[in-house]
């Protein structure tokens, strides 16, 4: 047996050597995607929102307010504008997200002692910029409040310290272990790393059969005593050995480019990744038994790569999808692997920690090359 | 005699449209049996049922003594097969093709690597063996797979279509090879759409929708051949073939050249009535006279028979 799937090896091999295109796409594809997709969400924090200031009452308070906001990184103030049509113009057209206006006699009413506003208009289409820029405004007048506070009491006598602590009798003390930073890219790039690597195995496997059918290869093939499982593994091996040099190069990026911490837990990383491309290129087999040609094939590997981009906890926490749709999350291998690198990367786990991903990973790996080698028929009932 | 093939009432159906229906064939140790008919008849599904790559819809079929249902995959061990379509790889050369199957077939080390450079040899291919399969010509591709098929040393050879459209030198080689393969006692089934092909194979069978409507060696089928034939030398040629199609006791017309084939049950009469038909019409008549059957002739009558009895039915 052993033999027959060497043979099957060297074949595969071959053909993926002599085909030069394919080759150079599936040695560069990778590193780009991960370039790529790392950049994409190196500043996945918002910032630079863009937003105008219409000052109506253009008095030296509403100048402070003016000037609190643009030291804020999370809005981009592009000038001021001089009605307020104007702002909801620019607002409907798109090119602002967010209007902070202060109206007319806003000084006046704060020097009169009445209630004095600040009012924002934001673009609800952007459902991730408005909170970020209704927060900053929060900060800008919490804190001119707090100022005049203590301005206040101290001309009634009251030392600024004291009256600080008067109005801010206590303060949050927050210690954030693992990710200081708290830096979305530190969070998403196990996904990354995994994404790319499922994306590539699950292709390239899911069209290996189809292509043989189509050329009438196959036939020749199921004519010869050659079994399942022998033609099954024959495939997987090449494949693998270049999902190998695919995770060194992606495993490279990632630590050169994008601070993952790779070298400490190189042989944790490693087997997690090894197991996980296992069961990537196992789940491309299955669906390569099942499809009837490469067009095909390409259609169910699409079918299955988005909902895990979608549901696998790549990109955002598991824990943010829902709890009916979780059962279905937790049937993708990318699931557990992004966990698992998660730990490893972050939080500097080891495989006391960890050893539940592998044995899952692995147990996937047999349950769908298992199931490739039975849906796989070699003759037509 | 030991038999390498025998079907009984071996049937495939595909949906409604029944491919192979109910096939009875014998074929004897060492003979070279060739498949003829139209395409569609069922030679190609007949091929791969007995090859073990589809799976008998009714009836039982045995190749060397074993069972397609149940031992398809020892039969695969014994059988060599070179389907229709060109299906080697050809990004691989000639040589890693050969040793790929050699290697699947389970041969191994010396015994494998023997093997290949004595097919490459055989088939001629020993100094192209370094060449990419889809360089080489028609001609050398249909060696290079029927290397494929004999290197393993099989008993019996399924062979579909193993010369569709190679000129005839490259003909030739094929057929060859199959004559050297058979005196080394192989069993040879081969399809073919050439006539002069079919009078190389022991016994032919004719094949039309899914059953056999003549069997036999060639010399049989063409004494068996229930019509006589009238060779017709006669100008205009269209003319005179009109003129004999609506004659009475006519089954059938085929023109070659300059002369009609004239096919009846009886042509007793006919020769007479012929030519009084065709001097009425204002045809020279050069010369009429009986001729044997071609295995050609065989073919064109007893498709033209099932058809009317399809017709018929």
């Amino acid at each position: 047996m052993l033999a027959v799937v060497g043979h099957v090896a060297r074949k595969e091999t071959r053909q993926i050597l002599r085909d030069r295109r394919s080759l150079l796409l599936i040695l560069v594809m990778p590193i780009v995607l991960t370039f790529l997709f790392g950049k994409a969400l190196e500043t996945g924090e918002l910032r630079q929102i863009p937003s105008v200031i219409l000052n109506q009452d253009g008095s030296p308070e509403s100048n402070v307010i003016v000037t609190a906001f643009s030291t804020y990184d999370e809005v981009q103030l592009q000038g001021e504008v001089a009605t307020l049509q104007e702002a909801q113009e620019r607002l409907a057209q798109g090119k602002i997200k967010a209007a902070i206006v202060i109206p007319r006699g806003f000084m006046r009413q704060i020097e009169a002692g009445e209630e004095a506003q600040l009012q924002l208009l934001l673009d609800g289409t952007d459902n991730n910029s408005a909170p970020i820029v209704e927060g900053v405004a929060r900060r800008v007048i919490q804190r001119y409040n707090t100022e005049r506070a203590i301005k206040g009491l101290w001309a009634r006598g009251m030392r600024p310290d004291r009256g600080r602590r008067l109005i801010q009798p206590v303060f949050v003390q927050t210690e954030i272990r693992y990710n200081p930073g708290l830096q979305y890219l530190s969070y998403v790039m196990p996904g990354v790393i995994g994404l790319t690597l499922q994306l590539l195995t699950v292709m390239l496997m899911a069209v290996t059969i189809p292509r043989e059918r189509e050329r009438g290869t196959l036939d020749q093939l199921m004519a010869t005593p050659i079994t399942r499982t022998e033609l099954i593994l024959g495939k997987l091996l090449p494949y693998f050995g270049i999902s190998l040099l695919n995770v060194a190069t992606i495993l490279f990026v990632a630590d050169r480019w994008f601070n993952v911490p790779v070298v400490e837990r190189l042989a944790l990383l490693l087997t997690l990744c090894a197991l996980f491309v296992l069961s990537s290129l196992a789940t491309g087999l299955l669906i390569s038994t099942v499809s009837r040609s490469q067009f095909q094939a390409v259609q169910i590997a699409v079918f299955y790569i988005l909902p895990v981009f979608m549901l696998s906890g790549a990109y955002a926490p598991i824990e943010a999808i829902p709890d009916y749709i979780r059962p279905i999350s937790s049937l993708f291998p990318l699931m557990y692997f992004s966990r698992a690198v998660r730990a490893v990367t972050l939080r500097g786990a080891g495989l006391p920690l960890v050893w539940k991903d592998l044995v899952i990973l692995g147990g996937f790996v047999l349950i769908l090359l298992y199931w490739a080698v039975l849906s796989f028929r070699k003759r037509v009932a | 005699m030991s038999l390498a093939i025998e079907t009984t009432n071996l049937t495939r159906r595909f949906g409604t449209l029944t491919a192979v229906a109910g096939l009875n064939l014998s074929v004897r140790s060492g003979e070279i049996f060739g498949f003829l008919g139209p395409n569609g008849a069922g030679k190609t599904t007949t091929i791969r049922m007995l090859c073990g790559l589809l799976l008998p819809s009714e009836g039982t079929a045995r190749v060397a003594g074993l069972d397609v249902r149940r031992d398809a995959e020892a039969i695969k061990r014994r059988v060599g097969y070179m389907s229709q379509r060109f299906s080697l790889y050809g990004d691989l050369t000639a040589e890693e093709n050969l040793d790929f199957f050699a290697g699947v077939y389970r041969l191994s080390g010396p015994e494998r690597r023997g093997r290949v450079s004595q097919t490459l040899e055989r088939v001629g291919l020993a100094d192209r063996r370094r060449e990419l399969t889809e360089h080489l010509s028609g001609g050398l591709k249909q060696r290079l797979a029927l290397g494929c098929a004999l290197v393993h040393s099989p008993s019996i050879l399924f062979l579909d279509e193993p010369t569709a459209g190679a000129d005839p030198p490259s003909r030739q080689r094929i057929w060859d090879l199959l004559y050297e393969a058979a005196a080394e006692g192989r069993t040879i089934l081969v399809t073919t759409h050439y006539v002069e092909e079919a009078e190389r194979c022991q016994t032919i069978g004719f094949m039309h929708r899914g059953r056999f409507i003549g069997l036999g060696s060639p010399e049989q089928c063409k004494a068996e051949m229930g019509e006589a034939i009238l060779e017709v030398d006669a100008l205009p040629v269209m003319q005179a073939a009109a003129v004999a199609r609506r004659l009475d006791g006519v089954t059938g017309v085929s023109i070659y050249g300059h002369t009609l084939r004239v096919f009846a049950k009886t042509t007793t009469h006919l020769r007479h009535h012929l030519q009084e038909a065709l001097v009425a019409q204002g045809v020279a008549v050069k010369s009429i006279r009986a001729v044997a059957p071609t295995l050609e002739d065989v073919f064109m009558s007893l498709t033209r028979g099932a058809q009317d009895d399809n017709g018929r039915g």
